[in-house]
């Protein structure tokens, strides 16, 4: 369904130098460096399949998006969706495609919802008695009535996301590409969201990419997930892979009285970790830490806890994807 | 061309509906425009009784305040905000949501601008025919209304818009190129002011200079269709300047699609 084969994006950015002479010289003779946002990603989606696409900020999501939605021509590289070329034939590639860009609007700003829907049928030619069907279907799925005949820049982010959403789907379109859906939205709405792609990839098998820097909307919705880090791709699969192979972390809390509890333990000197293989959080009288069972096993750790210091209240579990994910961002380049 | 008008159609309205919300900016910029008619107005009835003669390079007192109002009206009838508007949507990245949509960049533009000024256009249109048409018969004491010389010249400022149109459409990548976009729109309507006759009609330049910018596109643009409408072009001379006109329209037409082509290999869609 979607092919991207070694895609590559280098951008060039003008530097200046500081003050008014800078400013003067970049005007005649401005510097540019190079920056390589995506460097040769290659990864396949099936059809009907979720993916999330993540990493951290400015690892080169948001430009892998734009290149696979044909509004940037990728330096090199090429991706193919459905068969077709995005650059190559625009206005009839995104037909069949529907993009929500989380941080901006495609609708506009001042047409009242209702009207923006109407544009859309216009422009997308779907004929009046699917565009009833589809309206009713995604207003029960994303709840719009309540704000419909609203202008668009009165609408409160969460109307506006789903407002966006129901504009991206309304052409029924085979690939939905999101870019941070779900980005400053309040727990309500997430989940309404996160509901309402879920249904519409089992109602109508729409393959769906999702770039998201919010780990529960891949942990919900994702059926396998590409991680990428300043530009290259450091992790493809499932999240039971991702656990597996990344898993051995344990996750241990306490609480505790004793003042400095993370002085008198000194794990790092007793167990001899490695600093990719610990990680502490003490606050208050919590503390929280992380560490990899393979070179420590919990029931050592438990012991040397509870025999070093007096403690209240102590748990063990799996590491969830957070951390593990936490963990690679760190250390993607050596994956 | 049917269904092309139904999926441009509705960004006419919503063009229409940017103009009511932003109302007040409108009646900021005509009277601005109004004031600049005024200025425009004293300097010349002061040129005219310094220079003692009634009739200067053709043009009588009268003729010179209809040219004025006429000015006034035609720039506003065919006034382009493409430069400006293409230049921003590139360096904010909003062009982005035009290019996710199956429809031409350049024709929802065009659409949307005129649902910006078709209603506004009609408001001040009719009003200001009417007051030159009452100036031109009390200064010259006989009626010179003429029908045919009315629709010519609403034909010339249609050409005369989509000429502005696409002209500021290739200005705006070009700027988006050399990346400055201000200083450079300040510049070219500085330029554009002079060169089509905005400033001083071009009949009172040297006639070397003259006929030089009338073969210019920007003659095209106000200088053209007030002649007609003052009945200054007749016959063939008519025909070659509409037959100019819409020459310019169909280079500025071409460009644009070829420019449009250019830019968007090299664009830089920032954010998000
Ligand atoms: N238009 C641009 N010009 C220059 N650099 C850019 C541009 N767009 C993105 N970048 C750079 O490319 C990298 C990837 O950006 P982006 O794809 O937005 O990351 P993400 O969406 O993963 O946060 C960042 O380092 C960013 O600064
Ligand atoms: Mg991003």
């Amino acid at each position: 369904m979607i092919y991207v084969d070694k895609l590559r994006k280098e951008f060039k950015k003008t530097i200046k130098d500081p003050g008014l002479k800078g400013s003067i010289k970049s005007i005649f003779k401005p510097k540019t460096i190079k920056v390589i946002a995506v460097k040769d990603i290659s990864f396949e989606v099936a059809e009907g399949e979720i993916l999330g696409f993540i990493g951290p900020n400015g690892a080169g999501k948001s430009t892998v998006i734009k290149m696979l939605t044909g509004i940037l021509t990728p330096t090199s590289g090429s991706c193919t969706i459905n068969g077709k070329n995005p650059t190559e034939n625009r206005r009839n590639y995104v037909r069949e495609i529907g993009v929500v860009f989380g941080q901006r609007t495609q609708l506009w700003w001042d047409l009242p919802l209702r009207e923006t829907y109407s544009v859309l049928k216009e422009i997308y030619e779907v004929p009046d008695d699917s565009y009833k069907k589809r309206m009713a279907f995604l207003n029960e799925v994303l709840d719009l009535d309540s704000f419909i005949s609203s202008p668009v820049r009165t609408l409160s982010l969460g109307q506006r996301m789903r407002a966006d959403i129901a504009a991206s789907l309304l052409h029924s379109p085979k690939v939905l590409f999101l870019d941070e859906p779900t980005i400053g939205l309040d727990v309500v709405v997430k989940d309404n969201i996160r509901r309402a792609i879920e249904y519409i990839n089992n109602q109508e098998k729409t393959t769906v990419i999702l770039t998201t820097h919010d780990l529960e909307d891949i942990e919900l919705l994702a059926n396998r997930i590409v991680m990428i880090d300043k530009g290259t791709n450091v992790f493809d699969g499932s999240i039971s892979e991702l656990k597996t192979k990344y898993g051995q972390f344990r996750e241990l809390y306490f609480e505790t009285d004793s003042p400095n509890p993370v002085n008198i333990l000194n794990y790092e000197n007793h167990f001899n970790f490695k600093p990719d293989e610990l990680n502490i959080k003490a606050e208050g009288k919590t503390v929280k830490l992380s560490f990899n069972s393979s070179i420590v096993p919990v029931s050592d750790m438990l012991s040397y806890t509870l025999g070093k210091i007096n403690v209240s209240d102590i748990s063990v579990k799996d590491a969830d994807i957070e951390v593990i994910i936490r963990r690679m961002y760190k250390h993607g380049e050596n994956l | 061309m049917k269904r092309k008008l139904k999926i441009y159609l509705p960004f006419i309205n919503a063009g229409i509906q940017e103009v009511a919300t932003y109302r007040v900016n409108w009646i900021f910029y005509m009277l601005g425009n109004a004031l600049a008619c005024f200025v425009s107005y004293f300097i010349w009835k002061a040129v005219y009784s310094s220079g003692g003669t009634d009739t200067m390079n053709g043009f009588t007192m009268s003729q010179m305040v209809v040219y004025i109002v006429l000015m006034f009206l035609t720039s506003t009838i065919i006034a382009s905000d493409g430069a400006w508007v293409v230049g921003e949507e590139i360096r904010d990245g909003s062009i982005a949501m035009r290019l996710i949509k199956p429809v031409s960049y350049n024709a929802t533009f065009l659409f949307q601008e005129l649902g910006n000024k078709l209603p506004t256009e009609f408001a001040l249109a009719i009003p200001m025919i009417f007051a030159v048409e009452v100036i031109r018969t009390t200064m010259s004491g006989e009626i010179q209304f003429s029908i045919l010389g009315l629709l010519l010249y609403i034909l010339s400022c249609i050409i005369a818009y989509l000429i502005n149109f696409y002209f500021n459409i290739c200005f705006g990548f070009i700027a988006f190129a050399i990346k400055y976009l201000w200083g450079a729109n300040m510049m070219k309507n500085c330029i554009i002011g002079f060169l089509s006759g905005t400033v001083i009609p071009l009949a009172f330049l040297p006639d070397a200079l003259e006929k030089l910018f009338l073969f210019l596109p920007f003659a095209s643009l106000n200088y053209t269709p007030i002649m007609i409408y003052m009945g200054k072009y007749t016959g063939t001379e008519l025909l070659y300047y509409l037959g100019l006109q819409i020459f310019w329209a169909f280079f500025f037409f071409a460009l644009s699609k070829a420019l449009w082509k250019a830019a968007v290999k090299r664009l830089s869609v920032q954010g998000g």
